[in-house]
């Protein structure tokens, strides 16, 4: 293809990114841009170049090596639900930018330390940028079938670099505060991982399906090649123990890699994206790597015997068959591997580099005396320089030496430099002792390991590959050979330099970590970083602090870095949060660790404690000191805990109290009305007995006639009151359990045709029709025949009562269920009022509707019932037939159930 | 989510590190086809799969 058609195609597609960035920008906090698949894609810039081209050529010509860089990240994801999120809540607590930032201040804001994180990145990532170069520079050349191209102005590359240094300075030093979030390169590189994936998967398809028929074909044709089986396969236990190195050194890798923690955490808006990460994002890896196997090998069948660079087989095998589309795309889809890389590296680099090391160790006098609008674009502008020498840099590096060496070997070194950090890292978060002594002598000696096992051999490599430094050892010493070192020879060159590199940094860290007494800021940030989830809502409370400072002090100097407004602004938030008066003059522990945060965005941590410390006189706390403050903190959010927990259950005590007294003060009223009424119905009887005996004992002329009613009248009135105070008696033995019921094995059909017996008389004085409908007529249920024969007759009572005068008809029904018998008594009377359908069973109910049902009888009839019933364990309800009589249903236990 | 479940993805991650690793790892590794694709490939696909699903149901079901 033509380098001019190229070129435009190439501009169009950047065009469209910077489109894409541009209009995110702009819209912020839009659901397109704020959502958890943008961020986990943004995460997808783990995949650059070199899994786009360098997965095929390791593939291709030597196996399996390159599923590590995969797996480790697939492994160690499930646990980013703990580890990851500890680090964001840590870096958003803290205003930290960059991973220099996030362990120099665990370890005490040392200057030092994030200077050293600072350069060690450098050194691991530039080359790597410069592979990204590379790979773009080479596949330029393979679609545009031109060869190399020595002169720096005609080489496509150098345009892409300084397009791309420009996109970043200005997208990536966006603001000031490099904590804050860069939603236009954020989306782009989201953009760009679909992009990759899915020209890639594209690609895929192509060879497997169209170029070759199948899965099946190719590995048909593959098998044949003498090698295939050993490119297929770990191999022994040797290669098993380098592919678990492999594993270790990518695991570091998805967390330690400047860009992996400029997307994962710097870039994360909110904590629960991580949930979709965890799924999302291994699916990403996987799908990646599908088609590589059949890809790589599509090509060494094609291309079996010519000298062609396996890395670009994804480029010539469609070209082969004269494809240009495809070949197009997938070029596409690896500058947009190349370039997110790029882009999202420069960046964190350049942050690390201005908050570091430059400002810090340089700028910061000058920085001090000037005014906020000046020191905000001072800042910016060394960030802007920063990112675009770095690209620069980069290019240089790939000029000069990285025009050898293929895609998976530079990748290599750069991953190991990287992993230095980790025991630095992973300590700042999982142990409070690690100290900042042990972390900075750990990561120099694992350099030092992996400049002697790793960098100087591939310098060296570079122009002289027979060197004997490489095949003797230092002066000639065996055991001090670089890619054997001490005699293991069964280590390939990376995982043995990462096996003694971190061997010796970690056996440091830990070791100079207990032998010296740490600082106590260490101590107390390394409380801060370890128990995040408790400092996380006031977490300036846990920063220990002593000495004098002024408010008017620290405000002057936040006004040089944040402009008045603002300050002011950040001011009275702190003071709302805290409830601090205004007018107050000194400030204490938590405004100055306040402001450091502040600060910490704009210049680094160790800047901001520097500018801070240099206003403020602070006493010295010692170690012990610390150690009882934090103690007692810790016991103090135990005790509140504690607090809270039994305040919890007061409550709920509270309320269930509440509860009990409001069932006693009606109870209460219940007894009070039960008492009323109960007086009443014992005072007509007995007023009615008494007006008859007076009469009977004041005259004596009274006729024969009448002192017979009279005294009739007595015997019935008496009666009324015997049963009166029997049925109370009986409700208040159920009431306080002493009544028993004696359940056996009875006849409900018959016990109900003894009841109607009983009442013969009254239903045929009203006239009414009774009808007993049964399927059968023995049913055997479980109950107490007297007390089931008390409440039938009063059921019928009831009934009788409440029918009308003439043609009253009461219908009797027994019902079998599963468990139970259900006899249902039915009337052709009034009914009952619906609200009453549960107060009929109330002592003393009377009707609140006196049309509908009048009170005849004691009141304590149904009442009664329902405690037999409740005793047998079975149910009585009310309720109202259609023809609007009433209907009283009562459950009891079949025979077949026992009753307990 | 509760300790318990954060838990869960714990041991998932230790599962993995050992199923990906030897010995386990050597049990697999073979060049034989199956479905025109190495054993060795689709054990590790498989186990991407089977990474990916649990996660995604201990999420989906715990986190809050």
């Amino acid at each position: 293809m033509n380098s001019i058609v190229l070129l435009i195609i190439l501009s169009v597609y950047l065009g469209l990114l910077f489109g894409v960035a541009h209009w995110a920008e702009k819209r912020g906090n839009s659901k397109w841009t704020n959502n958890p698949y943008v961020y986990t894609l943004s995460l997808a810039v783990y995949c650059s170049a070199w899994t786009y081209y360098g997965s095929i050529g390791v593939a291709a010509t030597s196996g399996l090596n390159y599923l590590p860089i995969y797996i480790g990240p697939i492994i160690v994801i499930p646990v980013w639900i703990i580890i990851l999120r500890k680090i964001i809540r840590i870096s958003k607590i803290n205003k930290v930018s960059s991973i220099a930032d996030f362990i120099s201040l665990r370890y005490g804001n040392s200057r030092f330390l994030g200077a050293l994180v600072t350069l060690i990145c450098i050194f691991g990532i530039l080359p790597y940028i410069a592979l990204q170069l590379k790979a773009i520079a080479e596949t330029f050349k393979v679609v545009t079938k031109t060869t190399g191209e020595f002169n720096i102005f005609s080489d496509t590359t150098t345009y892409v670099a300084i397009a791309l240094a420009l996109f970043a300075s200005y997208y990536g030093t966006r603001y000031v505060d490099a904590s804050e979030q860069r939603k236009g390169i954020v989306t782009a590189v989201a953009l760009e991982s679909v992009l990759k994936l899915f020209f890639f998967l594209l690609l895929g398809v192509y060879v497997t399906f169209f170029v070759f028929d199948g899965f099946d074909d190719i590995y048909a044709q593959a098998s044949q090649f003498a090698d295939f089986k050993e490119k297929n396969t770990v191999g022994g236990i040797p290669q098993a123990i380098n592919w678990f190195f492999l594993c270790i050194l990518s695991l570091f890798a998805i967390f330690l890699l400047p860009r992996q923690f400029q997307m994962s955490v710097v870039e994360n808006n909110r904590e629960s994206h991580i949930k979709t990460a965890i799924w999302l994002f291994p699916l990403y890896l996987l799908l990646f790597n599908i088609f590589v196997y059949p890809v790589a090998w599509g090509g060494n069948i094609l291309f079996e015997g010519k000298s062609v660079n396996p890395d670009t087989y994804s480029l010539l095998i469609p070209q082969f068959f004269d494809n240009q589309f495809i070949t197009v795309l997938v070029f596409l889809g690896g500058f947009s591997a190349a370039i997110s890389m790029i882009v999202v590296s420069s960046i964190g680099l350049s942050t690390m580099l201005s908050n570091n090391l430059l400002i810090p160790y340089g700028f910061l006098g000058r920085l001090q005396s000037e005014v906020q609008e000046h020191n905000t674009k001072k800042i910016v502008k060394i960030r802007k320089v920063g990112i675009f020498v770095l690209i620069i840099f980069s290019y240089i590096i790939y000029r000069v030496f990285v025009l050898e060496y293929n895609l998976f070997s530079i990748g290599m070194v750069s991953f190991v430099i990287i992993a230095q950090l980790a025991p630095a890292f992973f300590g700042a978060v999982l142990w409070r002792r690690g100290s900042k002594k042990g972390a900075v002598t750990g990561i120099i000696i694992g350099f030092l390991i992996c400049t002697y096992t790793l960098l100087v051999p591939y310098a060296i490599g570079i122009t002289n590959a027979d060197n004997s430094f490489i095949t003797n050892g230092l002066f000639g010493i065996e055991l001090l050979k670089p890619f054997q070192l001490f005699g293991i020879d069964y280590l390939d060159p990376v995982p043995q330099a990462l096996f003694w590199s971190i061997l010796f940094n970690t056996m440091s860290y830990l070791s100079v970590s207990v032998s010296f007494m740490g600082n106590y800021r260490e101590r107390n940030y390394a409380e801060m970083y370890v128990n995040i989830d408790h400092h996380i809502a006031t977490d300036e409370n846990a920063f220990i602090w002593k000495g004098t400072a002024y408010t008017s002090d620290i405000q002057k100097v936040l006004n040089r870095f944040l402009g008045e407004e603002r300050t002011k602004r950040a001011l009275n938030l702190f003071r709302l949060k805290y409830n601090v008066e205004n007018t107050q003059g000194l400030a204490d522990a938590r405004l100055i660790k306040f402001a450091e945060n502040l600060l910490t965005g704009h210049i680094g941590t160790a800047s901001a404690k520097i500018l801070i410390s240099s206003v403020v006189k602070e006493e010295k706390i010692t170690l012990p000191e610390v150690l009882k403050i934090l103690e007692e903190s810790k016991e103090n959010i135990l005790i509140n805990k504690k607090l809270t927990e039994t305040s919890k259950e007061l409550k709920a005590i509270t309320a269930q109290l509440k509860k009990a007294n409001e069932d006693l003060i009606l109870k209460d009223k219940q007894k009070d009305e039960f008492l009323d009424t109960i007086s009443h119905e014992l005072r007509t009887p007995i007023t009615a007995i008494r007006a008859a005996t007076e009469i009977l004992h004041d005259d004596d002329d009274v006729p024969v006639e009448m002192k017979k009613q009279f005294l009739s009248n007595i015997i019935t009135e008496s009666d009324r009151l015997n049963r009166l105070i029997t049925k109370i008696l009986d409700l208040e033995k159920f009431d306080s359990g002493l009544q028993k019921i004696y359940v056996t094995k009875n006849n409900i059909y018959l016990t109900i045709c003894e009841t109607i017996k009983q009442l013969k008389q009254l239903i045929e004085n009203k006239n009414i029709t009774i009808d007993l409908i049964s399927e059968r007529n023995i049913v055997k249920a479980f109950y107490d025949e007297d007390r089931i024969t008390q409440v039938l007759n009063n059921l019928l009572s009831n009934a009788i009562k409440f029918c009308p005068n003439q043609d009253g008809t009461i219908a009797i029904s027994i019902k079998e269920t599963d468990k139970n018998i259900e006899v249902a008594v039915e009337d052709n009377g009034k009914g009952i009022d619906e609200n009453d359908f549960e107060a009929v069973f109330d002592k003393f109910y009377q009707s609140s509707n006196q049309n509908i049902r009048k009170p005849v009888g004691s009141g304590l009839g149904l009442a009664i019932c329902k405690k037999i019933i409740e005793h047998h364990n079975g149910k009585i309800w009310a309720e109202n037939t259609i023809n609007a009589g009433a209907r009283l249903t009562f459950t009891i236990p079949k025979y077949s159930r026992e009753i307990t | 989510m509760k300790k318990r479940h954060e838990q869960k993805l714990i041991i998932l991650t230790l599962l993995l590190l050992l199923c990906f690793n030897m010995p386990l790892l050597l049990i697999f590794d073979n060049a034989a086809s199956l479905g025109g694709i190495p054993i060795v490939y689709v054990y590790f696909f498989s186990l991407c799969v089977f990474s990916i699903l649990i996660s995604l149901l201990v999420i989906k079901r715990y986190y809050e």
